[in-house]
Parts: C-alpha cells; structure tokens; sequence
C-alpha cells in the first residue's frame, strides 16, 4: 500500500474518520484553573476517567478504555522513573507531552497496518502560587496543543470550538473560585454533551441556551455521575491532586 | 551448632562462624549465610560481630487521644564527633504515614524514598491505596535487603513505622505503631515504640507512665502528649551523647509530627517552644 502515496493518504483519511466516528459521543472534559489551582471535570459512569499523573500533573481523556488505560499506564510510569532516577522537581508537562506521548500518538496513527489509538487526553500542570497553569489537548493524531486560560476536549472540533466559545463568553479575568470553577465547567461540559447529541442526529445549530443546559445535566446525571480532580497547590505535601468527594461536589454546586 | 530457630543469635554466634583457626566444625553455615546475603568476600571475615543494634539517635511513638504522635532529635553523629543538628529523623512517606528512623543515614533516607515512591506509584498505577499490611511487607522488604549492609556494620536501620488508617470506625483511635528488626520482621506496639540509643533510658519511662501515670498515654491530648514526648527527649539526651536536646540559643528544637485522621501535622517551632515552658 505504502508504493501508491495517494492510497496511503487515503488509508490515513479513513482511520481519521474511524477514530472520529468512534469519539463523537464521548462525554467531554473541561479544563479550568481556579484560585488555588485547577480543576478538571467531567461525567462518567462507573469507570474513572480523571487520574493523578504526578504531585502536579493529573490527566483526564475521551476515547477506548483499553488505550486510556495503556497511555496513562505509560505516561504515569515514565513520570515515576524519572523521578525516581533523579527528582520529582524533574518531571514536567512539557516533557511528558513532547518526548513521550506525542510521538507515541503519531505513530500509532500512522503505522496503518496496525492498530490505532482511539483517544483524545487532556493534562493540565500546576506551578507553584501563581506560576502559571498549562493545559495540553493531545489530538489521536499526536497534534499538541498549550493553552494557559481554559481547556476542553470533545468528540469533535466543532464541538470543542463551541465549548471553548461558550468558555470565552462566561469567563472574566479574575480567577474564580473554585464552586465558581466547578459551575462554569459544568455548563460547558454540558454544551459539549448537548452538541454531541446534536450531531448524532445530523443538526449543525451549535448555539445551546440556559434552559438547554440545565436539561441536558438533569438528564445525564440520571445515570451518571460529576467527576471532578483538583491540582491545589495549597494542599500540604507533595502531591497535590486529588478527587472531590460526591459531598464536596453537591457542596460546591448548592453554592452557586 | 543448635540455634534453636533463633536466626538472629545464629548471625551473632562469633565462636561458631569465626574464619580464622579454624575452631569451628560448621563450614557450610558460613558458606550458607555468604552466600544467601551475598556479602562481599574476605579474608578475615567476623561475620555477626558488628550487628550492633541501637544507633546514634532517639525516636518516639506514643499514640493519643486524636492518633499517633511521633519525634525525633536532631543530632547527626560519627563516633563522638557531633556532624549535624539539624537532621531530619521523622520523614512523611504519605498523607497518613510516617517513618522514624534510625541508623546509617544514607540507607534509612534511601529506604525513605524507595518507600515514598512504592506507595505513591501504586496509588497512581492501581487507582487505590496501598493496605496497611502492604505498606508494613514493602519495608520489611527493604530492610531486609539492608541486611548485607547491616551486618558489615556501617548500614543498619532500624525504624519506627506509624500510620493513621482513616477507614476506622471513627469512635476508635486509628493511629498504629509499628516496630521492625533488622531482618525485616514488623511488630505492632500498641501504645508506644522507641529506638535508637537514647532509647534504653525512655521505654521503661514510657511503660512506667502508660501503666501508673495520672493519664494514661492513649487519653493524653494533644498538649499533654506533646510535653511528654518532649520531656522523654530531654531524659534521653541527658543521659546519651547521640541525642540532642533543645538547643535555645540556636533554636533547634526536635521534630515532632501528629498523624490523625486529617492527615500529618508538624508541630510548629513556637507551638513547640509554648510547650518547653511547661518542660523546664
């Protein structure tokens, strides 16, 4: 196949829409930083899908569960060894992302003959105080992006456009809190799951109201649950992640 | 030789395992015991004769009324010489356990660490804590691989090992202590534990003031555990050249830690000084 370049581009093609097809209805991840440092959250049902890397570094993803597992086997034990060898100040996002994951994705999604990682992660670092906070979306393709402010990942981009969008009109610049936080991210989670359906039944309307929003988490927490991990620097020693409790999350959302 | 199952005196026997003169008729359990700890080969081996237990320091463990209280001194010593004061003998592993340790510095901090990582990379990899009865077996297994090192004299450890289970019933003290030797075996101490050289003039203290004192050691708050511990310190430093006491002038004073069901809290240097009050 590889002799006829248009016939590998083709293949190309039809791996990216596979693992598209199979993304789509995944329950996207919203990425925020607050005033003690950043909160990931998501709903899931059952399986976790928030996971501590490091004392600073938590991952969350979409995609196979298998591939979830493997990749955040593999960027948690890279993680592990280094410290290990040398010092836990030593690993960082940058690193993880550039020498470890990135290229693993890409290779995998290229190598068409074999099998494909069906996944979309998200990672977000924490400094310390007010250094700042990174957020790094890795696409199945191994296509990385840094964003300091706010991240999503969702089943498509135009759903991850929306979320970022709907991210854009809701925010200000003053760090909010972290039940604020929590609010925010999960209205835009919601705006996610919302086009997510939408598309299912083939609408391109990507504009989502309140009304909306509150209906689509009523429903979803029917048989789901918010999964919420924090990175808080103020927290004593040296990990700093950890999973709201379900009372801590109802506490936060009967605040707002 | 018959040692009874008594492996540690069977490592100690000098007459039995000595080399030179060839006294002994039990080649074989030199042979045994070289190769099964791998030790370095020599020409005039003495193996057992430098397992000397207690080493330069003092910690404590007590349990009160809220968990586990825990100290230790600072003096770093070689021989007489007193090379550091401000030594950090009570390491935080994770958020509900600590390790007190005592010994050769470098082996018991690198114990430390391998165990600070074990349990944070089993938590991180296997999406739950590692159980008390893990935790207890992967520094038995550490130490026990210390023992080459430990029986050349220049790396045994030896180390009080105290955590907080937070999945106790919460009308009960979750704080449990336990005591290792050096060949890796753990023992639960119920109520206190101490090691170290300064050790031998403090546990029968302990003992004395747990079975007859106005308050037995469980039911002490937080200010009472905190004064006796501090009291026990200054006893051991008083009467053992490798423990220090509280130093005003400079004010090093030693390292105490609580772990209760919140997690791990170091006593702050002025909480500390409020309570030396009440000591001297």
């Amino acid at each position: 196949m590889r002799d006829l370049p248009y016939r590998w581009i083709e293949a190309i093609q039809d791996r990216r829409d596979y693992i598209e097809d199979q993304l789509r209805l995944g329950s996207p991840v919203v990425g925020l930083p607050y005033t003690q440092g950043s909160l990931l959250l998501t709903v899931s049902k059952g399986a976790q899908k928030i996971f501590e890397v490091h004392d600073r570094i938590a991952l969350s993803a979409i995609g196979h569960p298998a591939d979830i597992e493997r990749l955040r086997m593999l960027v948690t034990d890279t993680a592990s060894v280094q410290a290990f060898q040398s010092a836990t100040e030593d690993v960082n996002l940058h690193r993880l992302t550039h020498y470890v994951l990135a290229h693993t994705f890409k290779q995998a999604f290229e190598a068409i003959v074999g099998e494909a990682y069906i996944i979309k992660m998200l990672l977000v670092e924490i400094g310390n105080g007010d250094a700042a906070t990174q957020f790094t979306h890795i696409n199945y393709d191994g296509n990385v992006k840094v964003q300091q402010e706010a991240a999503v990942i969702g089943g498509t981009t135009e759903i991850e456009d929306a979320m970022q969008n709907y991210l854009a009109s809701e925010q200000n610049d003053a760090k909010p809190d972290l039940p604020t936080a929590l609010h925010l991210a999960l209205k835009t989670w919601a705006v996610g799951r919302e086009l997510s359906q939408r598309f299912e039944e083939a609408e391109d309307n990507t504009e989502v109201t309140d009304e909306q929003i509150g209906e689509i988490i009523n429903t979803e927490l029917e048989n789901g649950e918010i999964e919420v991990g924090i990175l808080d620097f103020t927290l004593s020693g040296d990990t700093k992640f950890r999973l709201l409790t379900q009372d801590e999350i109802q506490a936060a959302r009967e605040t707002n | 030789m018959n040692h009874k199952g008594d492996f540690l005196s069977l490592l100690k026997h000098k007459d039995t395992l000595q080399v030179d003169g060839e006294t002994s008729r039990e080649p074989n359990t030199k042979a045994l015991i070289h190769d099964a700890f791998q030790l370095p080969s020599q020409e005039k081996a003495t193996y057992g004769t430098t397992l000397e237990i207690p080493e330069a320091t003092t910690v404590v463990a007590m349990r009160y009324n809220e968990g586990i209280i825990i100290a230790g001194d600072r003096r770093a010593t070689a021989g007489t010489a007193v090379v550091h004061d401000r030594a950090e003998k009570v390491l935080p592993i994770d958020t509900h356990s600590v390790l007190a340790i005592s010994g050769a510095p470098a082996m018991a901090y690198e114990i430390a660490r391998v165990l600070k990582h074990s349990f944070q990379y089993f938590r991180r990899s296997q999406l739950q804590e590692l159980s008390v009865e893990g935790k207890l077996r992967t520094l038995s297994r550490l130490i026990r691989e210390n023992l080459p090192m430990a029986m050349q004299g220049i790396g045994a450890v030896i180390p009080i090992f105290a955590l907080y289970a937070p999945q106790t019933d919460e009308s009960k003290n979750g704080g449990k202590i336990y005591f290792y030797d050096a060949l890796g075996a753990h023992f639960e101490n119920v109520d206190f534990a101490t090691t170290g050289s300064g050790s031998i003039w403090i546990r029968g203290v302990l003992r004395y003031l747990d079975r007859w004192g106005e308050t037995q050691l469980e039911n002490m708050d937080q200010q009472q555990a905190t004064v006796t511990i501090l009291r026990l310190l200054d006893t051991a430093s008083e009467y053992d050249a490798a423990t220090s006491g509280y130093n005003a002038k400079a004010e090093i004073f030693p390292t105490l830690k609580t772990i209760t069901r919140q997690g791990i809290e170091t006593l702050s240097d002025q909480y500390l000084a409020e309570c030396y009050a009440e000591v001297t």
